[in-house]
């Protein structure tokens, strides 16, 4: 018996190895992602990540700005337009605030307070196939800490996981560690979204509960994470099965998530 | 391999996947580095270097990303085994059989990673993922894993990259 061992010796070490990957895995499905040598890690990865990107993102600029001037002017009337429509809008969004905050005085509710934002260039993707990551180029020294919500216009992106001087890794509201406090625009029910690599899936969804294709999913402000109304996700997919007490939909981030350049950081 | 390519392989893996291989994202699919390097590496070294080299790089993934510690360490491992077998047995480095078989562990992995998602997390639209991610993965990795291969199979490359005893061989 030990002779065959001591032949197989290579073998044992590998499968003990790998029982002790399979080990580690299970154990952090209940117990939680152990986040061992973290910091140092992205602190290596985040400094290549700047130096490899620079020239793409010097090129890009210069592009930008000296060379590509053909359609400046027709951009800048298209620009023109698009600001007086925003200032419309946004003295009539002004007009809705106040007397939000007056109805809000009147009733006793608490004050909204405005928020901040920094705004970081995504220098890097995916870095791995088993989850849904970015790294950014602000991190502690730009006022970026964890779990800060990171958002574009179009709505909600994740948030900060870690964050390090220079740069922070950005957990994607489609990661599998991923959860998200939602609820429905159209009639107000409520749900836990969680990522799935590419889609989100919405859980804890009475059967009962009212879903539709094309309901847009926005943040509930429960996880005290993400301001309450952000536009997180539409629901593509609803399927109710007879034998659980909930219904299972899948929902696409209102983010085109592959196609980011820049985010904001809520700092606030 | 030489032990400083296996050191520079594990500084820089997360930098080139994340961000140098960002340009060559098609409609948001991008070829995975990790496994062509793997697989590669099984096919000029064996079974328990490759295994070894791919829980190694897996486990950098793993710390790197927001993956569980061991999720990527474990596929890519087993995908070492696997090219090692390969290379031992089946196949050389030139033959174009290599698109076919790197793009079947590419989407081995992700049904792997799928399947343990499904089943500890449950609600993972498998089907959509299937089609619209892993399969066309798949096949990026097979085409650029097979033309690394093509780069790295030149002497000098191979010289600067390998041991002097597995050169020989």
């Amino acid at each position: 018996m030990p002779g065959f061992i001591v032949r197989h010796a290579k073998l044992f070490i590998l499968l003990a190895l790998f029982l002790v990957m399979f080990w580690l895995v299970t154990f952090q499905v209940k117990a939680g992602r152990l986040t061992f040598m973290e910091g140092p890690v992205l602190a290596i990865s985040g400094f290549f990540e700047r130096v490899f990107t620079a020239p793409f993102r010097f090129v890009g600029s210069a592009a930008n700005h000296y060379v590509f001037l053909v359609r400046t002017s027709r951009e800048n009337d298209r620009l023109k337009q698009e600001l007086d429509r925003l200032r419309l809008e946004n003295s009539i969004t002004n007009e809705l605030l106040i007397e939000n905050e007056r109805l809000r005085e009147v009733l006793g509710f608490a004050k909204l307070r405005p928020l901040s934002s920094v705004m970081a260039q995504v220098i890097a993707k995916d870095s791995s196939p088993s989850s849904r990551t970015m790294i950014v180029d602000h991190g502690t020294t730009h006022g970026i800490e964890k779990d800060m919500a990171v958002i574009t216009a179009a709505g909600v992106v994740g948030k900060v996981q870690t964050s390090l001087p220079g740069t922070a890794k950005v957990l994607l509201l489609t990661d599998p560690g991923s959860t998200l406090a939602v609820r429905v625009q159209r009639n107000r029910e409520e749900g836990l979204l969680e990522g799935k690599l590419d889609r989100c899936a919405l859980k804890y969804v009475s059967y009962y509960a009212d879903i539709q294709e094309g309901d847009l999913l926005v943040t509930s402000g429960l996880d005290g994470i993400y301001p309450k109304g952000l536009p997180v996700a539409t629901v593509v997919k609803v399927s109710k099965h007879e034998a659980t007490a909930f219904q299972t939909v899948i929902a696409k981030p209102a983010v085109g998530l592959s196609r980011l350049e820049e985010v904001l950081v809520l700092t606030k | 391999m030489k032990t400083r390519t296996y050191l520079a392989i594990l500084l820089v893996i997360i930098p080139v996947q994340a961000s140098l291989f960002s340009p060559l994202s098609l409609a948001g699919i991008k070829p995975d580095l990790a496994i062509a390097l793997i697989y590669i590496i099984g096919l000029l070294t064996g079974p328990t270097e490759a295994c070894l080299a791919g829980m190694a790089v897996g486990l950098v993934q793993d710390i790197g990303s927001a993956s569980l510690l061991g999720m990527n360490a474990t596929t890519l491992g087993l995908a070492g085994v696997g090219a090692g077998y390969l290379g031992r047995r089946v196949l050389d480095i030139a033959s174009p059989m290599n698109v076919i078989f790197l793009a079947s562990f590419s989407l081995m992995q992700g049904l792997v990673i799928s399947l343990f998602l499904q089943t500890f997390y449950g609600a993972v639209p498998f089907f959509s993922l299937l089609i619209t991610r892993l399969v066309p993965e798949a096949v990026y990795t097979g085409l650029l894993g097979t033309f690394l291969l093509r780069f790295m199979n030149r002497r000098n490359v191979m010289s600067l990259l390998m041991r002097r005893s597995l050169l020989k061989e």
